[in-house]
Protein backbone atom coordinates (compact mmCIF):
# COMPACT_ATOMS: atom_id res chain seq x y z
CA UNK A 1 0.00 0.00 0.00
CA UNK A 2 1.23 3.36 -1.05
CA UNK A 3 2.38 6.50 1.91
CA UNK A 4 -0.98 7.94 0.37
CA UNK A 5 -3.34 5.80 1.86
CA UNK A 6 -1.90 4.38 4.52
CA UNK A 7 -1.37 7.78 6.09
CA UNK A 8 -4.08 9.88 4.59
CA UNK A 9 -4.08 14.08 4.92
CA UNK A 10 -7.60 14.03 6.03
CA UNK A 11 -6.34 13.47 9.69
CA UNK A 12 -4.22 16.86 9.83
CA UNK A 13 -7.12 18.78 8.52
CA UNK A 14 -8.68 18.98 12.22
CA UNK A 15 -5.15 20.18 13.72
CA UNK A 16 -4.20 22.32 11.13
CA UNK A 17 -7.32 24.34 10.94
CA UNK A 18 -7.27 24.98 14.64
CA UNK A 19 -3.94 26.11 14.79
CA UNK A 20 -4.26 28.27 11.81
CA UNK A 21 -7.31 30.04 12.78
CA UNK A 22 -6.79 30.53 16.84
CA UNK A 23 -3.05 30.79 16.69
CA UNK A 24 -1.63 31.97 12.98
CA UNK A 25 -4.71 33.89 11.87
CA UNK A 26 -3.86 36.32 14.47
CA UNK A 27 -0.39 36.73 14.76
CA UNK A 28 -0.40 37.10 11.46
CA UNK A 29 -3.12 38.37 9.29
CA UNK A 30 -4.76 40.53 12.72
CA UNK A 31 -1.38 42.82 12.65
CA UNK A 32 -3.23 44.48 9.73
CA UNK A 33 -4.92 46.15 13.07
CA UNK A 34 -1.21 48.04 13.68
CA UNK A 35 -1.32 49.83 10.17
CA UNK A 36 -5.07 51.76 11.24
CA UNK A 37 -5.59 54.20 13.90
CA UNK A 38 -7.67 51.77 16.15
CA UNK A 39 -8.98 52.98 19.84
CA UNK A 40 -11.07 52.40 22.73
CA UNK A 41 -12.82 55.68 21.01
CA UNK A 42 -12.37 54.88 17.47
CA UNK A 43 -13.73 52.01 16.13
CA UNK A 44 -14.17 53.38 12.71
CA UNK A 45 -11.10 52.41 11.26
CA UNK A 46 -8.68 53.76 8.38
CA UNK A 47 -5.35 52.92 7.43
CA UNK A 48 -2.55 55.12 8.79
CA UNK A 49 0.02 53.54 7.29
CA UNK A 50 3.48 53.28 9.69
CA UNK A 51 2.36 56.28 11.42
CA UNK A 52 1.98 54.11 15.04
CA UNK A 53 5.65 52.72 14.64
CA UNK A 54 6.95 55.66 14.40
CA UNK A 55 4.73 56.59 17.22
CA UNK A 56 5.78 54.07 19.50
CA UNK A 57 9.37 54.28 18.25
CA UNK A 58 9.49 57.94 20.18
CA UNK A 59 8.50 56.98 23.18
CA UNK A 60 10.74 56.58 25.85
CA UNK A 61 8.91 53.45 27.11
CA UNK A 62 9.64 51.48 24.44
CA UNK A 63 13.09 51.78 24.84
CA UNK A 64 13.04 50.87 28.79
CA UNK A 65 10.88 47.56 27.59
CA UNK A 66 13.36 46.78 25.03
CA UNK A 67 16.35 46.84 27.45
CA UNK A 68 14.20 44.97 30.51
CA UNK A 69 12.60 42.30 28.01
CA UNK A 70 16.95 41.60 26.79
CA UNK A 71 17.82 41.93 30.62
CA UNK A 72 15.49 39.13 32.05
CA UNK A 73 15.91 37.14 28.85
CA UNK A 74 20.02 37.50 29.29
CA UNK A 75 20.11 36.80 32.67
CA UNK A 76 17.50 34.20 32.91
CA UNK A 77 19.62 31.93 30.08
CA UNK A 78 22.47 32.54 31.19
CA UNK A 79 22.02 31.87 35.60
CA UNK A 80 19.37 29.27 34.27
CA UNK A 81 21.54 27.25 31.97
CA UNK A 82 24.74 27.22 34.42
CA UNK A 83 23.12 26.11 37.46
CA UNK A 84 20.84 23.25 35.63
CA UNK A 85 24.73 22.08 34.95
CA UNK A 86 26.03 22.96 38.26
CA UNK A 87 23.08 20.64 39.79
CA UNK A 88 22.82 18.46 37.10
CA UNK A 89 26.40 17.24 37.32
CA UNK A 90 26.62 15.79 41.33
CA UNK A 91 22.90 14.45 40.29
CA UNK A 92 23.90 12.63 37.55
CA UNK A 93 26.58 10.52 39.50
CA UNK A 94 24.23 9.20 41.53
CA UNK A 95 26.40 9.67 44.77
CA UNK A 96 23.91 9.93 46.56
CA UNK A 97 20.53 8.08 47.87
CA UNK A 98 18.51 10.74 47.57
CA UNK A 99 19.08 11.67 44.29
CA UNK A 100 16.11 11.39 43.39
CA UNK A 101 14.11 13.28 46.35
CA UNK A 102 16.71 16.13 45.69
CA UNK A 103 15.30 16.29 41.78
CA UNK A 104 11.74 16.32 42.92
CA UNK A 105 12.38 19.43 44.94
CA UNK A 106 14.08 21.04 42.32
CA UNK A 107 11.58 20.79 39.89
CA UNK A 108 8.72 21.59 42.78
CA UNK A 109 9.03 25.48 41.76
CA UNK A 110 8.54 24.56 38.32
CA UNK A 111 5.19 23.18 38.91
CA UNK A 112 3.73 26.57 40.94
CA UNK A 113 1.68 29.02 38.43
CA UNK A 114 3.49 31.76 37.53
CA UNK A 115 1.02 33.92 39.33
CA UNK A 116 1.72 32.07 42.70
CA UNK A 117 5.32 32.58 42.08
CA UNK A 118 4.97 36.05 41.89
CA UNK A 119 2.80 36.48 44.72
CA UNK A 120 5.90 34.78 46.78
CA UNK A 121 8.39 36.63 45.76
CA UNK A 122 6.41 39.94 46.60
CA UNK A 123 6.49 38.37 50.17
CA UNK A 124 10.04 37.89 49.99
CA UNK A 125 10.62 40.98 48.59
CA UNK A 126 8.08 42.85 51.25
CA UNK A 127 9.58 46.14 52.21
CA UNK A 128 9.08 45.91 56.03
CA UNK A 129 8.84 42.29 56.71
CA UNK A 130 10.05 40.45 53.57
CA UNK A 131 12.31 37.92 54.47
CA UNK A 132 15.12 39.53 51.94
CA UNK A 133 15.30 42.85 54.06
CA UNK A 134 15.27 40.19 56.84
CA UNK A 135 18.38 38.20 56.17
CA UNK A 136 20.02 41.47 55.24
CA UNK A 137 19.06 42.69 58.81
CA UNK A 138 20.67 39.37 60.17
CA UNK A 139 23.61 39.82 58.38
CA UNK A 140 24.52 43.13 59.10
CA UNK A 141 23.99 44.77 55.80
CA UNK A 142 21.83 47.26 57.12
CA UNK A 143 22.43 49.67 54.52
CA UNK A 144 21.25 47.03 51.37
CA UNK A 145 17.87 47.56 52.85
CA UNK A 146 15.32 49.01 50.40
CA UNK A 147 12.03 48.72 49.04
CA UNK A 148 12.83 46.22 46.47
CA UNK A 149 9.90 47.01 44.54
CA UNK A 150 9.79 50.05 44.26
CA UNK A 151 13.06 51.41 42.40
CA UNK A 152 14.09 50.31 39.34
CA UNK A 153 17.38 48.15 39.55
CA UNK A 154 16.04 46.56 43.07
CA UNK A 155 13.00 45.54 41.43
CA UNK A 156 14.59 44.02 37.99
CA UNK A 157 16.79 42.03 40.39
CA UNK A 158 13.84 40.84 42.04
CA UNK A 159 11.76 39.92 38.97
CA UNK A 160 15.21 38.32 37.83
CA UNK A 161 15.48 36.22 41.00
CA UNK A 162 11.95 35.11 40.68
CA UNK A 163 12.43 34.10 37.39
CA UNK A 164 15.18 31.96 37.85
CA UNK A 165 13.39 30.31 40.98
CA UNK A 166 10.75 29.02 38.70
CA UNK A 167 12.97 27.68 36.30
CA UNK A 168 15.88 25.74 37.91
CA UNK A 169 13.75 22.81 37.56
CA UNK A 170 13.54 22.77 33.82
CA UNK A 171 17.18 23.41 33.18
CA UNK A 172 18.10 20.44 35.66
CA UNK A 173 16.07 18.43 34.58
CA UNK A 174 16.35 19.35 30.29
CA UNK A 175 20.83 18.85 31.40
CA UNK A 176 20.07 15.70 33.42
CA UNK A 177 18.46 14.21 30.07
CA UNK A 178 21.76 15.06 28.15
CA UNK A 179 23.97 13.64 30.47
CA UNK A 180 22.75 10.72 30.96
CA UNK A 181 22.62 10.08 27.37
CA UNK A 182 26.17 10.38 27.29
CA UNK A 183 27.38 6.72 26.97
CA UNK A 184 30.05 5.87 29.14
CA UNK A 185 32.36 4.13 27.62
CA UNK A 186 33.61 7.20 25.88
CA UNK A 187 34.18 8.33 29.55
CA UNK A 188 36.83 5.35 30.09
CA UNK A 189 37.87 4.98 27.25
CA UNK A 190 39.03 9.15 27.36
CA UNK A 191 40.20 8.05 31.36
CA UNK A 192 42.21 5.42 30.19
CA UNK A 193 43.78 7.88 27.55
CA UNK A 194 44.33 9.29 30.90
CA UNK A 195 42.52 12.59 30.47
CA UNK A 196 41.86 14.84 33.63
CA UNK A 197 38.51 15.86 35.11
CA UNK A 198 38.34 19.38 33.49
CA UNK A 199 39.53 18.11 29.81
CA UNK A 200 37.18 15.13 30.72
CA UNK A 201 34.27 17.67 31.00
CA UNK A 202 35.68 19.46 28.27
CA UNK A 203 36.37 17.77 25.46
CA UNK A 204 33.76 14.78 26.45
CA UNK A 205 30.94 15.62 28.29
CA UNK A 206 30.25 19.27 26.88
CA UNK A 207 30.13 18.38 23.09
CA UNK A 208 27.64 15.41 23.35
CA UNK A 209 25.55 17.13 25.61
CA UNK A 210 25.44 20.17 23.53
CA UNK A 211 22.16 19.53 21.95
CA UNK A 212 20.40 19.45 25.59
CA UNK A 213 22.42 22.71 26.64
CA UNK A 214 20.96 24.53 23.24
CA UNK A 215 17.18 23.44 23.95
CA UNK A 216 17.69 24.88 27.42
CA UNK A 217 19.55 28.22 26.38
CA UNK A 218 16.41 27.98 23.63
CA UNK A 219 14.01 27.78 25.74
CA UNK A 220 15.16 29.83 28.36
CA UNK A 221 15.33 32.75 25.83
CA UNK A 222 12.08 32.66 23.98
CA UNK A 223 10.26 32.58 27.33
CA UNK A 224 12.43 34.98 29.22
CA UNK A 225 12.03 37.41 26.12
CA UNK A 226 7.90 36.87 26.37
CA UNK A 227 7.76 37.03 30.34
CA UNK A 228 4.46 38.62 31.41
CA UNK A 229 2.96 37.52 34.08
CA UNK A 230 5.57 37.92 36.62
CA UNK A 231 6.24 41.00 36.25
CA UNK A 232 2.82 42.12 35.91
CA UNK A 233 2.29 40.60 39.20
CA UNK A 234 4.99 41.67 40.60
CA UNK A 235 5.19 45.25 39.40
CA UNK A 236 2.94 45.85 37.03
CA UNK A 237 5.54 47.44 34.97
CA UNK A 238 6.04 49.95 37.74
CA UNK A 239 7.56 52.13 39.57
CA UNK A 240 6.37 54.29 36.66
CA UNK A 241 7.13 52.61 33.83
CA UNK A 242 10.55 51.19 34.86
CA UNK A 243 10.28 47.59 34.75
CA UNK A 244 8.00 47.45 31.75
CA UNK A 245 8.58 44.29 29.11
CA UNK A 246 7.41 43.96 25.64
CA UNK A 247 4.27 42.09 27.42
CA UNK A 248 3.39 44.35 30.19
CA UNK A 249 3.66 47.17 27.64
CA UNK A 250 1.15 45.80 25.01
CA UNK A 251 -1.43 45.04 27.83
CA UNK A 252 -1.22 48.83 29.61
CA UNK A 253 -0.82 49.94 26.10
CA UNK A 254 -4.44 48.17 25.38
CA UNK A 255 -5.43 49.13 28.99
CA UNK A 256 -5.02 52.55 28.32
CA UNK A 257 -7.53 52.35 25.30
CA UNK A 258 -4.72 52.50 22.41
CA UNK A 259 -5.32 49.90 20.58
CA UNK A 260 -3.19 49.65 17.31
CA UNK A 261 -0.42 51.26 19.09
CA UNK A 262 -0.28 47.98 21.50
CA UNK A 263 -0.35 45.47 18.30
CA UNK A 264 1.97 47.07 16.52
CA UNK A 265 4.04 46.53 19.93
CA UNK A 266 3.23 43.26 19.59
CA UNK A 267 4.03 42.97 15.48
CA UNK A 268 7.76 43.99 16.72
CA UNK A 269 7.98 41.97 19.36
CA UNK A 270 6.82 38.94 17.33
CA UNK A 271 9.48 40.03 14.19
CA UNK A 272 12.27 40.45 17.31
CA UNK A 273 11.47 37.15 18.45
CA UNK A 274 11.36 35.30 15.41
CA UNK A 275 14.71 36.82 14.36
CA UNK A 276 16.24 35.57 17.87
CA UNK A 277 15.00 32.49 17.15
CA UNK A 278 16.41 32.13 13.90
CA UNK A 279 20.00 33.62 14.45
CA UNK A 280 20.19 31.03 17.03
CA UNK A 281 18.97 28.09 14.95
CA UNK A 282 21.93 29.60 12.71
CA UNK A 283 24.61 29.13 15.83
CA UNK A 284 23.39 26.21 16.83
CA UNK A 285 23.34 24.06 13.66
CA UNK A 286 27.49 25.67 13.61
CA UNK A 287 28.09 24.43 16.72
CA UNK A 288 26.75 21.14 16.28
CA UNK A 289 28.66 20.88 13.19
CA UNK A 290 32.06 21.47 14.82
CA UNK A 291 31.27 18.54 16.93
CA UNK B 1 32.78 2.66 45.76
CA UNK B 2 36.44 4.03 47.86
CA UNK B 3 36.17 5.80 50.80
CA UNK B 4 37.28 9.09 49.24
CA UNK B 5 34.51 8.86 46.63
CA UNK B 6 32.23 8.60 49.31
CA UNK B 7 33.14 11.38 51.48
CA UNK B 8 33.04 13.63 48.57
CA UNK B 9 29.41 11.60 48.05
CA UNK B 10 28.36 12.65 51.06
CA UNK B 11 29.92 15.86 50.60
CA UNK B 12 27.52 16.87 47.92
CA UNK B 13 24.35 15.63 49.05
CA UNK B 14 25.08 17.80 51.97
CA UNK B 15 25.57 21.14 49.65
CA UNK B 16 22.73 19.89 47.29
CA UNK B 17 20.28 19.61 50.31
CA UNK B 18 21.56 22.80 51.95
CA UNK B 19 20.99 24.59 48.47
CA UNK B 20 17.63 23.19 48.43
CA UNK B 21 16.33 25.61 50.84
CA UNK B 22 16.05 28.23 48.60
CA UNK B 23 13.86 26.21 46.78
CA UNK B 24 12.08 24.94 50.35
CA UNK B 25 11.78 28.31 52.80
CA UNK B 26 9.35 30.30 50.34
CA UNK B 27 7.06 27.56 50.03
CA UNK B 28 7.25 26.56 53.74
CA UNK B 29 6.43 29.87 54.57
CA UNK B 30 3.21 30.51 52.30
CA UNK B 31 2.05 27.78 54.39
CA UNK B 32 2.59 28.49 57.75
CA UNK B 33 1.68 31.94 57.08
CA UNK B 34 -1.68 30.41 55.51
CA UNK B 35 -2.73 29.08 59.37
CA UNK B 36 -1.73 32.76 60.86
CA UNK B 37 -4.18 35.06 62.33
CA UNK B 38 -3.56 38.49 60.58
CA UNK B 39 -1.45 40.30 62.72
CA UNK B 40 1.33 37.72 63.07
CA UNK B 41 1.06 36.74 59.18
CA UNK B 42 2.01 40.18 58.85
CA UNK B 43 5.88 39.29 59.68
CA UNK B 44 6.75 36.98 56.44
CA UNK B 45 8.75 33.92 58.58
CA UNK B 46 8.57 30.27 58.89
CA UNK B 47 7.93 30.82 62.60
CA UNK B 48 4.89 28.74 63.63
CA UNK B 49 1.97 30.53 64.46
CA UNK B 50 0.59 30.34 67.98
CA UNK B 51 -2.90 29.25 67.49
CA UNK B 52 -3.28 27.08 63.57
CA UNK B 53 -6.47 28.94 62.61
CA UNK B 54 -8.19 26.16 59.88
CA UNK B 55 -10.82 28.77 59.35
CA UNK B 56 -8.83 30.78 57.16
CA UNK B 57 -8.95 27.60 54.63
CA UNK B 58 -12.81 28.18 54.76
CA UNK B 59 -13.18 31.73 54.94
CA UNK B 60 -10.77 31.70 52.02
CA UNK B 61 -13.11 29.42 50.13
CA UNK B 62 -16.26 31.31 50.30
CA UNK B 63 -14.76 34.67 49.65
CA UNK B 64 -12.55 33.63 47.19
CA UNK B 65 -14.96 31.95 45.41
CA UNK B 66 -12.63 28.76 44.95
CA UNK B 67 -14.90 26.50 43.55
CA UNK B 68 -16.99 27.94 40.87
CA UNK B 69 -12.97 28.77 40.01
CA UNK B 70 -12.49 25.26 40.34
CA UNK B 71 -14.64 24.08 38.05
CA UNK B 72 -13.90 26.46 35.57
CA UNK B 73 -10.53 25.47 35.34
CA UNK B 74 -11.36 21.87 35.72
CA UNK B 75 -13.50 22.25 32.80
CA UNK B 76 -11.54 23.77 30.64
CA UNK B 77 -8.09 22.35 31.17
CA UNK B 78 -9.42 19.01 31.02
CA UNK B 79 -10.98 19.24 27.62
CA UNK B 80 -8.01 21.35 26.09
CA UNK B 81 -5.61 18.03 26.92
CA UNK B 82 -8.06 16.02 25.34
CA UNK B 83 -8.61 18.06 22.34
CA UNK B 84 -4.40 18.30 21.99
CA UNK B 85 -3.70 14.87 22.64
CA UNK B 86 -5.67 13.72 19.98
CA UNK B 87 -4.16 16.05 17.52
CA UNK B 88 -1.01 16.17 18.28
CA UNK B 89 -0.57 12.49 18.59
CA UNK B 90 -2.19 12.31 14.60
CA UNK B 91 -0.87 15.13 13.39
CA UNK B 92 2.47 14.02 14.26
CA UNK B 93 1.83 10.73 12.71
CA UNK B 94 1.01 11.79 9.78
CA UNK B 95 3.55 14.77 9.34
CA UNK B 96 6.53 11.79 10.56
CA UNK B 97 5.31 9.19 8.24
CA UNK B 98 4.83 10.66 5.08
CA UNK B 99 7.77 13.00 5.66
CA UNK B 100 7.33 15.19 2.28
CA UNK B 101 8.33 18.54 1.45
CA UNK B 102 5.35 19.68 2.62
CA UNK B 103 5.24 17.72 6.11
CA UNK B 104 8.78 19.62 6.86
CA UNK B 105 6.73 23.15 5.89
CA UNK B 106 3.89 22.02 8.29
CA UNK B 107 6.82 21.46 11.11
CA UNK B 108 8.60 24.69 10.72
CA UNK B 109 5.13 26.81 10.41
CA UNK B 110 4.70 25.03 14.07
CA UNK B 111 7.48 26.16 14.97
CA UNK B 112 6.96 29.59 14.65
CA UNK B 113 4.06 28.56 17.27
CA UNK B 114 6.71 27.95 19.94
CA UNK B 115 7.85 31.19 18.94
CA UNK B 116 5.59 33.84 18.55
CA UNK B 117 4.13 35.69 21.50
CA UNK B 118 0.38 36.31 22.01
CA UNK B 119 -0.98 38.49 19.32
CA UNK B 120 -3.75 39.32 22.35
CA UNK B 121 -6.24 41.95 20.86
CA UNK B 122 -6.47 40.50 17.03
CA UNK B 123 -7.00 37.08 18.98
CA UNK B 124 -9.79 39.60 21.01
CA UNK B 125 -11.32 40.68 17.75
CA UNK B 126 -11.30 37.09 16.43
CA UNK B 127 -13.59 35.71 19.66
CA UNK B 128 -15.96 38.57 18.74
CA UNK B 129 -16.16 38.26 15.08
CA UNK B 130 -16.92 34.28 16.36
CA UNK B 131 -18.83 35.16 18.75
CA UNK B 132 -17.52 33.50 21.54
CA UNK B 133 -15.35 36.55 23.20
CA UNK B 134 -15.94 36.33 27.13
CA UNK B 135 -16.83 32.99 26.96
CA UNK B 136 -14.85 29.94 28.99
CA UNK B 137 -15.05 28.05 26.50
CA UNK B 138 -12.97 29.88 23.95
CA UNK B 139 -10.01 29.39 26.27
CA UNK B 140 -9.84 25.73 25.02
CA UNK B 141 -9.12 26.08 21.13
CA UNK B 142 -6.53 28.43 22.30
CA UNK B 143 -4.58 26.59 24.58
CA UNK B 144 -5.83 23.60 21.54
CA UNK B 145 -3.47 26.07 19.02
CA UNK B 146 -0.78 27.22 21.75
CA UNK B 147 0.34 23.90 22.73
CA UNK B 148 -0.45 22.18 19.47
CA UNK B 149 3.33 22.80 18.33
CA UNK B 150 5.59 21.42 21.67
CA UNK B 151 3.10 18.66 21.88
CA UNK B 152 3.76 17.43 18.80
CA UNK B 153 7.31 17.79 18.77
CA UNK B 154 7.37 15.83 21.94
CA UNK B 155 4.84 12.98 19.84
CA UNK B 156 6.94 13.53 16.30
CA UNK B 157 10.40 12.16 18.30
CA UNK B 158 8.64 9.29 19.70
CA UNK B 159 6.65 8.35 16.78
CA UNK B 160 10.25 8.46 14.97
CA UNK B 161 11.44 5.86 17.33
CA UNK B 162 8.56 3.40 16.06
CA UNK B 163 9.86 1.34 13.21
CA UNK B 164 7.67 1.69 10.04
CA UNK B 165 7.70 -2.28 9.44
CA UNK B 166 4.98 -2.58 11.85
CA UNK B 167 2.82 -0.03 10.31
CA UNK B 168 2.96 -1.90 7.19
CA UNK B 169 2.74 -5.37 8.92
CA UNK B 170 -0.56 -3.79 9.79
CA UNK B 171 -1.36 -2.80 6.32
CA UNK B 172 -1.05 -6.54 5.30
CA UNK B 173 -3.99 -6.95 7.33
CA UNK B 174 -6.06 -4.10 5.72
CA UNK B 175 -5.58 -1.22 8.37
CA UNK B 176 -4.84 1.93 6.95
CA UNK B 177 -5.60 5.78 8.06
CA UNK B 178 -7.27 6.40 11.43
CA UNK B 179 -7.71 2.45 11.95
CA UNK B 180 -4.11 2.08 11.65
CA UNK B 181 -3.60 4.86 13.93
CA UNK B 182 -6.15 4.01 16.73
CA UNK B 183 -5.86 0.26 16.73
CA UNK B 184 -1.98 -0.25 16.28
CA UNK B 185 0.18 2.94 16.80
CA UNK B 186 -1.43 4.98 19.20
CA UNK B 187 -1.47 2.16 21.93
CA UNK B 188 2.07 2.26 21.55
CA UNK B 189 2.10 6.30 22.54
CA UNK B 190 1.41 6.03 25.73
CA UNK B 191 4.38 7.26 27.47
CA UNK B 192 4.30 10.25 25.52
CA UNK B 193 1.00 10.81 25.78
CA UNK B 194 1.02 11.08 29.64
CA UNK B 195 4.12 13.38 29.78
CA UNK B 196 1.98 15.30 27.45
CA UNK B 197 -0.84 15.11 28.92
CA UNK B 198 0.79 16.14 32.52
CA UNK B 199 2.49 19.27 31.09
CA UNK B 200 0.03 20.66 29.20
CA UNK B 201 -2.57 19.99 32.01
CA UNK B 202 -0.32 21.72 34.31
CA UNK B 203 0.47 24.84 32.21
CA UNK B 204 -3.17 25.28 31.12
CA UNK B 205 -4.62 24.95 35.23
CA UNK B 206 -1.60 27.29 35.76
CA UNK B 207 -1.63 30.51 33.10
CA UNK B 208 -2.68 32.94 34.31
CA UNK B 209 -2.17 35.46 30.75
CA UNK B 210 -4.77 34.33 28.98
CA UNK B 211 -7.72 34.52 31.45
CA UNK B 212 -6.83 37.81 32.41
CA UNK B 213 -7.09 39.02 28.99
CA UNK B 214 -10.32 37.31 27.63
CA UNK B 215 -12.27 36.81 30.72
CA UNK B 216 -14.24 39.35 32.02
CA UNK B 217 -16.64 38.26 34.52
CA UNK B 218 -16.09 36.73 37.47
CA UNK B 219 -18.37 33.66 37.02
CA UNK B 220 -15.88 32.55 34.39
CA UNK B 221 -12.81 33.28 36.03
CA UNK B 222 -9.87 30.35 36.51
CA UNK B 223 -8.05 29.73 39.87
CA UNK B 224 -5.09 31.87 39.01
CA UNK B 225 -7.52 34.75 38.36
CA UNK B 226 -9.38 34.40 40.82
CA UNK B 227 -6.12 34.56 43.28
CA UNK B 228 -5.22 37.36 41.06
CA UNK B 229 -8.44 39.21 42.15
CA UNK B 230 -8.64 37.91 45.95
CA UNK B 231 -5.06 39.46 46.35
CA UNK B 232 -6.34 42.89 45.21
CA UNK B 233 -9.24 42.70 47.28
CA UNK B 234 -7.21 41.14 50.51
CA UNK B 235 -3.40 42.25 49.54
CA UNK B 236 -3.60 43.71 53.74
CA UNK B 237 -3.97 39.65 54.39
CA UNK B 238 -1.10 37.63 53.46
CA UNK B 239 -2.88 34.82 55.80
CA UNK B 240 -5.67 34.03 53.68
CA UNK B 241 -3.30 35.21 50.51
CA UNK B 242 -1.11 32.13 51.38
CA UNK B 243 -4.36 30.06 52.11
CA UNK B 244 -5.85 31.01 48.72
CA UNK B 245 -2.32 29.72 47.10
CA UNK B 246 -1.95 26.49 48.53
CA UNK B 247 -5.45 25.85 47.47
CA UNK B 248 -4.49 27.20 43.54
CA UNK B 249 -1.38 24.70 43.78
CA UNK B 250 -2.92 22.27 45.78
CA UNK B 251 -4.21 20.04 42.95
CA UNK B 252 -1.33 20.44 40.33
CA UNK B 253 1.15 19.81 43.20
CA UNK B 254 -0.76 16.21 43.79
CA UNK B 255 -0.98 15.67 40.11
CA UNK B 256 3.21 16.44 39.85
CA UNK B 257 4.12 13.71 42.93
CA UNK B 258 1.78 11.23 41.84
CA UNK B 259 3.09 10.98 38.16
CA UNK B 260 6.49 13.01 38.42
CA UNK B 261 7.72 9.67 36.41
CA UNK B 262 6.02 10.83 33.64
CA UNK B 263 6.48 14.64 33.85
CA UNK B 264 10.68 14.61 34.43
CA UNK B 265 11.40 11.22 32.86
CA UNK B 266 9.29 11.70 29.32
CA UNK B 267 10.38 14.93 29.16
CA UNK B 268 13.84 14.10 29.28
CA UNK B 269 13.48 11.25 26.83
CA UNK B 270 11.27 13.26 24.38
CA UNK B 271 11.91 16.99 24.24
CA UNK B 272 15.60 16.87 23.95
CA UNK B 273 15.87 14.76 21.12
CA UNK B 274 13.13 16.25 19.07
Amino acid sequence: MNRKKMYPAYMMVIPLLVFGVFFLLPSTVGFGYAFTDWSAYNTKLSFTGLSNFLDILQERTLTTAFVNTLIFAGVKTVVVTVLGFVFAMPLNKRMMKSTNLLRTVYFLPSVLSTLVVGLIFNAVFESRHGIMNGILMGTGLENLIQPWLGERWPAVFSICVAEVWRNIGYAVVITLAGLQSVNSDYIEAAKVDGASGFQLFRKITLPLIMPSVNVNILFSLIYGLKMFDLVYVMTGGGPGHDTETFGTLMMNEMASGRFSHSVAINMVFTVILVIVAILFQKYSERCEYVE
Amino acid sequence: MNKSERRKGILTGVCLWAFSIVFLYPIAMVVITSFKNKAEANILSVELPTEWLFENYSEVWEKGKIFRSAINSLQISVVSVILILCMAASLSFILVRRNTKGCRMISRLLTFGIIAPMAILPTVQLLKQLGIYGDKFSLIPLYAALYLPFSSMLFSSFIKGIPRELDEAAAMDGAKGIGLFARVVFPLLKPVTATTGILTFMWIWNDFQYPLYLLNSSANWTLPLSVYNFYGQFSRSWNLVCADMVLVSLPVVVVYFCAQKYVIEGMTAGAVKG
